[in-house]
């Protein structure tokens, strides 16, 4: 996600790759773009996916990154934590409804506002501008869902954050049998 | 930039900014102004939102025509314009008319599939020529995503008289690809709202499904039950506003067992539940109960009416008394039975067969099904009940009070 990530090309190649992605997005085939296509099967991203596509995009059109790399992490988990907790009762496992509570609970928001002022009060100002941006597409009703998860996550997103942290869980823990280092995620607070 | 693989959950909490310039106090603050607008906008919003209400009076149609005598007609309600038709719905418009709708095609999951409608004339006891009314490609340009196929249909004429229409489409997969649209009629189905994609799901919207007749709610909303087939098949109750948005769901039941829900309402406060069983044997239909208006639900319990993993129908009589449209069989559905449950009992009785031919030679080697009833009583107190008829024709049952009462007094199911 980050301007050094995608540094390995040259910017003109990311800019013409970019916009060719673009075009062919938006190509209409049998009456229906093919963005169209891809939303048949994937529903509406949510918010926060945007804000990071469009962040990511800059980062690599423009060799500059909107975020800082803390502020990400902490919200991959956050998103990660928040997909662990809707996703799989989504399935009918248990007469409790996660997704429910997205329909206005007063809980939820309570406990959504607290995390919020949480993150404003540690700088993580990526995950505030998310919460900011969710609730006024959710409030303004840009999409068809009337539940605040919908705006917050959704499963690519919360698949990228698992496959992510996973991804350097593992890494760390093959350094770490090389090198006896540990992971950063189950390193102790003994950090500074 | 330190790169964020080398950063722990408690480090990124405790590097916060070193910087205290007075530019980064004024984001701060401003961040945290913004912040408490968008929080207490959101507050402001839920606690202004109108409570939820329990369930309209069913009680509110013509008394019984006990004086007319019995009247028990059949007909077919489709005309053979596609070689499959499946799943009927049917509503009361204007003029004491039958609004019918079903899916048909060249076979339930080719893309051919249609939302078919037509219109009965009790004058003439005629049901009009079925024309398309919805299809993959008119969804698939209102919704502006891919749709594959159509799937089942309910209706309602609300309070308003608008017809409002829940159908099924898939984009992806078979019935595990599925999601609900509505389009709403304010003319009794002469021109309809273009199509809206319901949402349902957090898993991508993927397999919700209706079958059931959506129920009027106190305050003029919207009831609808669907049913989840996914990994799991369970029911829910959904609770859409005027506008057609879905403002809350309760959970009818869990796992993989149970589908295709139908809600009867009693009082505002109680309503009883009837769902398809899909699980192991005994196969029977399910149960569930509410008594704060649809808020909680009881644990489902099987009931003694066998169930072959198909879909049922039911309706409430002015005293109370329960009807029930079903396949009374474990593994097939070539019967397609009629029971009744006096008000405060729990035991049903078989009252009626509409089909139980078991070696009939029409449509030779087609595979003898009835199934999908929807069933629904109209202002002057007549029933009517539609169904799949052998897949190839809707079938529609006409009898009225009269009918039943007979039906009541006579010890044979036939």
């Amino acid at each position: 996600m980050t301007a050094a990530r995608s540094r390995r090309y040259s910017l003109t190649t990311r800019r013409l790759l970019f916009f060719s992605v673009f075009v062919v997005a938006f190509l209409p085939l049998q009456g229906l773009s093919m963005a169209g296509y891809v939303r048949g099967v994937t529903g509406d991203v949510s918010v926060t996916t945007l804000i990071l596509l469009v962040a990511a995009s800059i980062s690599c059109l423009m060799d500059r990154d909107l975020y800082d790399s803390r502020s990400f992490l902490v919200l991959m988990l956050l998103i990660l934590g928040g997909g662990v907790f809707l996703y799989p009762f989504a399935l009918g496992l248990t007469y409790f409804d996660p997704y429910a509570l997205g329909y206005g609970s007063k809980a939820f928001v309570a406990v959504l506002f607290l995390l919020s002022l949480g993150a404003w009060y540690f700088d993580l100002y990526l995950i505030v501008a998310c919460v900011i941006f969710a609730i006024s597409a959710y409030m303004i009703g840009i999409y068809e869902s009337t539940n605040l998860w919908d705006y917050l996550i959704d499963p690519l997103i919360t698949s990228y954050a698992l496959f992510l942290l996973a991804g350097n869980e593992i890494k760390h823990l093959l350094h770490g049998f090389s090198s006896g280092a540990r992971s950063p995620l189950t390193r102790k607070a003994s950090v500074r | 930039m330190k790169e964020m693989g080398s950063l722990g959950p408690f480090e990124v909490l405790q590097r916060r900014s070193n910087s205290t310039s007075p530019r980064n106090r004024l984001v701060k603050r401003v961040l945290l102004a913004i912040l408490l607008i968008v929080f207490g906008s959101l507050s402001v919003r839920i606690f202004s939102a109108p409570p939820l209400s329990g369930f309209a009076s069913p009680h509110s149609r013509s008394s019984t025509t006990s004086i007319t005598p019995p009247l028990f007609e059949t007909r077919f309600a489709s005309h053979g314009k596609t070689e499959m038709v499946h799943s009927p719905a049917v509503v009361e418009i204007a003029g004491n008319r039958l609004q019918g709708f079903w899916y048909g095609g060249t076979s339930e999951h080719a893309k051919d599939v249609a939302i078919y409608t037509s219109v009965f004339d009790p004058q003439k006891g005629l049901w009009s020529p079925e024309i398309s009314l919805i299809t993959a490609e008119s969804t698939q340009k209102s919704l502006h995503r891919y749709v594959k196929k159509l799937g089942n249909v309910v209706a309602l004429r609300d309070q308003n008289n608008q017809l409002w229409l829940f159908y099924v489409s898939v984009s992806v997969g078979r019935w595990s690809g599925s999601a609900i649209n509505l389009m709403i009629s304010q003319d009794d189905g002469e021109s309809w709202s273009p199509s809206r994609r319901l949402i349902t799901s957090p898993l991508l919207n993927l397999a919700t499904l209706v079958k059931g007749p959506p129920v009027l709610l106190e305050d003029g909303t919207i009831g609808l039950p669907v049913y989840h087939e996914f990994l799991g098949r369970f029911g829910e109750f959904v609770r859409l506003d005027r506008a057609g948005r879905v403002v809350q769901k309760t959970r009818l039941s869990r796992g993989s067992a149970s589908l295709q829900p139908i809600i009867i309402p009693d009082t505002n406060r109680k309503a009883l539940g009837l769902m398809r069983y899909g699980g192991p044997a005994p196969r029977r239909i399910l149960s569930v109960e509410t008594t704060d208006g649809g808020f909680h639900w009881s644990r489902p319990v099987k009931t003694d009416l066998r169930n072959p993993g198909a879909a049922i129908a039911g309706t409430r009589l002015q005293n109370g008394d329960l009807l029930l449209v079903f396949n009374d069989s474990e593994n097939a559905r070539d019967d397609l039975s009629l029971a009744y449950r006096p008000s405060g009992d729990k035991a049903w009785r078989i009252i009626y067969r509409f089909e139980f031919e078991k070696e009939t030679t029409l449509l030779g080697g087609r595979t003898r099904v009835f199934s999908y009833p929807y069933l629904v009583r109209t202002q002057n107190g007549d029933f009517h009940l539609l169904y799949t008829w052998y897949r190839t024709h809707i079938k529609h049952i006409q009898f009225n009070q009269a009918w039943l009462e007979q039906r009541l007094r006579s010890p044979s199911r036939l």
